[in-house]
């Protein structure tokens, strides 16, 4: 780890102050999304099973990285990690992006509705089909969810450079958790916005999810309007210099 | 032939589980009919699987065949006569669940299986029996219930259904001041609604049973002495603004004549503490509403109490739609209160628990089966005790949980 050296010398032992320089960051910036934890504390391993593994059957590594735990600090896991076997993050962390007001027991009944209602509409496609279509079906709530965001994410995108007084939108490649973002918030913000008036949250949700997982509807043509901007403004591309 | 079958008969009963297993079905063709139950439910699943499980399901459709080997299984209804028997009365979330599986089953219960008992020994020569059934919200009152009445509506008896008496007593647009008794009030929207229902459940009654008065509706329509209950009936579903009186008629007619014997009644109320509770009903003067001010609710009370043979009544106390009423109440004491109790006062209580562990294995054997619980790890031991130790084995909850699992 460089960050502790880093630290030494700057003659910041003491404080648990996690300020970490990414390599992406630009100096003399600050950085504003911090945790409290300095970078010798470990993250809490909640997998049951890590647990459940007779210390016969471990190999010498392990058995070292369990020795080794012993000694380390570890953070406190968040009150939304459990060791459920039915847990997901990328569930999560939409709901928690649904969430408004900190209201998470409505961002998380939403949720699960929005899972029974595309699970009760598979049902009623699956029954309603023949025997060759009934293997096509997929009635996984879980899978159309993840394979529906996986269908939004976007591959390229456009990011504002200031070049000689004017904003120019260049075409940038988009790291993993920066796509995996766009895809949740444009399908939570077609929600909210485009939806009938009467319409539940759930209802539209689960419309919405199903469409993006055939490939069609509002969410798939915001990501290929991006692909079609980021493909016209090509020439603009030498502007980016990392 | 019969020697191998004894022998498979008590292969059969040392195992604690029915074990599935594959059988020549040459074997059973000719069985006579001293196979025993175990043994046609066994015959029933001829899946293999690895582990023995708890069999969900029977092919013993007949409430009345119902004993206490089929605990834990789920019997089937079929879409048609679910929509004579039950055009109200069973509980939104089982409705969907119907819609979706495509099928309509129910599982059979201790506390149904008792009250069935009582029921196949009841002496019609006696004043009705009541019976209550109690519970923890979510512990399956309602479809011990439903259970009651499809087995009455396979024993042709007449079925006075009312499927939830809280609707009665809160969110009504429209009250009327009665035209029968000015200090009553009607509710025309309800009472029509109950009647379409009611007249559904039970056509084939209607023309049979005739009405003992004459009854006069306004200057031109009037029912006379002798025409059957099905005029009664129509009167109220055409004029809406008679309905409450028609509800009137039907009830004090049925009582009457139960005890003549042509038919059986079966009284069955879900959420009869709203009789006895409060109201939010207000008049125009913005004054609350006592419950015995409606005329529905006047004449159940009548219907309720037990001076009349020839049948039996069947009731539910509930928490989730009460008025004014603690979450945790579940007690028909705390619910019906002082009044409500002393006029139901004697009654059978029947308490309806969580599942016990052979029906919740049977109750997840059955979502698996209809491929509900769609989650990798739903399907595995982990999985199932999570699930039980999320419910804590509550039949509601469960549903709910495997619902978006």
């Amino acid at each position: 780890m460089a960050a502790p050296t880093v630290k030494v010398a700057l003659g910041w032992s003491g404080l648990g102050l996690g300020v970490r320089r990414a390599a992406l960051r630009l100096p003399g910036l600050v950085q504003v999304r911090w945790s409290r934890y300095g970078p010798e504390y470990q993250d809490p391993q909640t997998d049951k099973e890590y647990y459940r593994k007779p210390l016969a059957q471990l190999t010498e590594e392990e058995t070292y990285e369990r020795e080794l735990r012993k000694t380390q600090v570890i953070k406190a896991a968040p009150a939304t990690k459990t060791c459920s076997v039915f847990e997901d993050p990328v569930i999560s962390k939409f709901t928690n992006m649904m969430m408004k007001g900190g209201n998470k027991i409505l961002a998380r009944s939403l949720m699960t509705q929005t899972l029974e209602a595309v699970k009760r509409k598979q049902f009623e496609k699956y029954h309603a089909a023949s025997a060759e279509e009934q293997a096509t079906i997929e009635r996984n709530p879980y899978t159309i969810f993840h394979q529906a965001l996986k269908n939004c994410e976007p591959v390229i995108g456009l990011v504002p450079i200031l070049k000689g007084g004017h904003f120019y939108q260049v075409p940038v490649p988009l790291a993993d958790r920066r796509r995996r973002f766009l895809a949740m918030k444009w399908m939570i913000t077609e929600c909210r916005e485009k939806k009938p008036r009467r319409m539940l949250m759930p209802e539209k949700l689960s419309q919405e999810l199903l469409e993006a997982f055939y490939n069609r509807g509002p969410v798939i043509k915001r990501k290929h309007d991006m692909h079609k901007m980021a493909e016209a403004n090509r020439a603009l591309a030498h502007y980016r210099w990392w | 032939m019969l020697k191998g079958m004894t022998r498979l008969v008590s292969r059969v009963h040392k195992m604690q589980k029915l074990r599935i297993r594959k059988l020549d079905p040459g074997r059973f063709l000719h069985s006579g009919t001293q196979a025993p139950q175990c043994l046609v439910a066994h015959l029933d699943n001829q899946v293999p699987t690895e582990s023995p499980r708890a069999i969900s399901r029977t092919l013993e459709n007949d409430p009345a065949k119902h004993g206490e080997q089929h605990v834990g299984q789920h019997y089937n209804i079929s879409i048609q006569e679910l929509k004579t028997v039950f055009p109200h009365g069973l509980p939104p979330r089982f409705v969907m669940q119907v819609k979706t599986f495509n099928e309509a089953c129910l599982m059979v219960r201790k506390p149904a299986l008792e009250l069935l008992h009582y029921l196949k020994n009841t002496n019609f020569a006696h004043p009705a029996v009541r019976y209550v059934l109690y519970g923890e919200k979510g512990t399956g009152k309602t479809l011990s219930l439903c259970h009651i009445i499809h087995f009455c509506a396979k024993q042709d008896w007449l079925i006075l259904h009312i499927p939830d008496a809280h609707l009665w007593v809160k969110n009504c647009r429209d009250l009327l001041q009665s035209t029968y008794n000015k200090q009553r009030f009607d509710q025309p929207l309800e009472a029509s609604v109950w009647l379409k229902n009611f007249k559904t459940a039970n056509e084939r009654f209607l023309s049979q049973i005739k009405v003992q008065d004459k009854y006069v509706w306004n200057k031109r329509e009037s029912t006379e002495k002798g025409s059957p209950l099905a005029e009664v009936v129509e009167q109220g579903i055409m004029r809406v603004r008679n309905a409450t009186d028609a509800v009137g008629i039907v009830l004090k007619e049925l009582k009457r004549q139960s005890s003549l014997g042509i038919f059986r009644l079966l009284v069955a109320v879900d959420g009869v503490n709203a009789l006895w509770g409060r109201t939010t009903l207000k008049r125009e003067d913005k004054s609350l509403i006592a419950p015995e001010e409606l005329a529905l609710i006047y004449n159940l009370r009548k219907m309720v109490k037990n001076d009349w043979q020839g049948g039996a009544i069947v009731l539910t106390v509930s928490q989730t739609g009460s008025l004014f009423k603690p979450r945790k109440a579940y007690l028909p004491q705390e619910l019906l209160g002082k009044e409500g109790f002393d006029t139901l006062d004697p009654f059978i209580p029947i308490l309806v628990s969580n599942y016990n562990p052979k029906e919740f294995e049977a109750c997840i054997q059955y979502y698996l089966e209809n491929s509900w619980l769609q989650h990798e790890k739903a399907h595995t031991e982990e999985g199932k005790k999570e699930l039980l130790f999320l419910s804590n084995r509550n039949p509601g909850l469960l549903e709910r949980l495997c619902a978006y699992l």
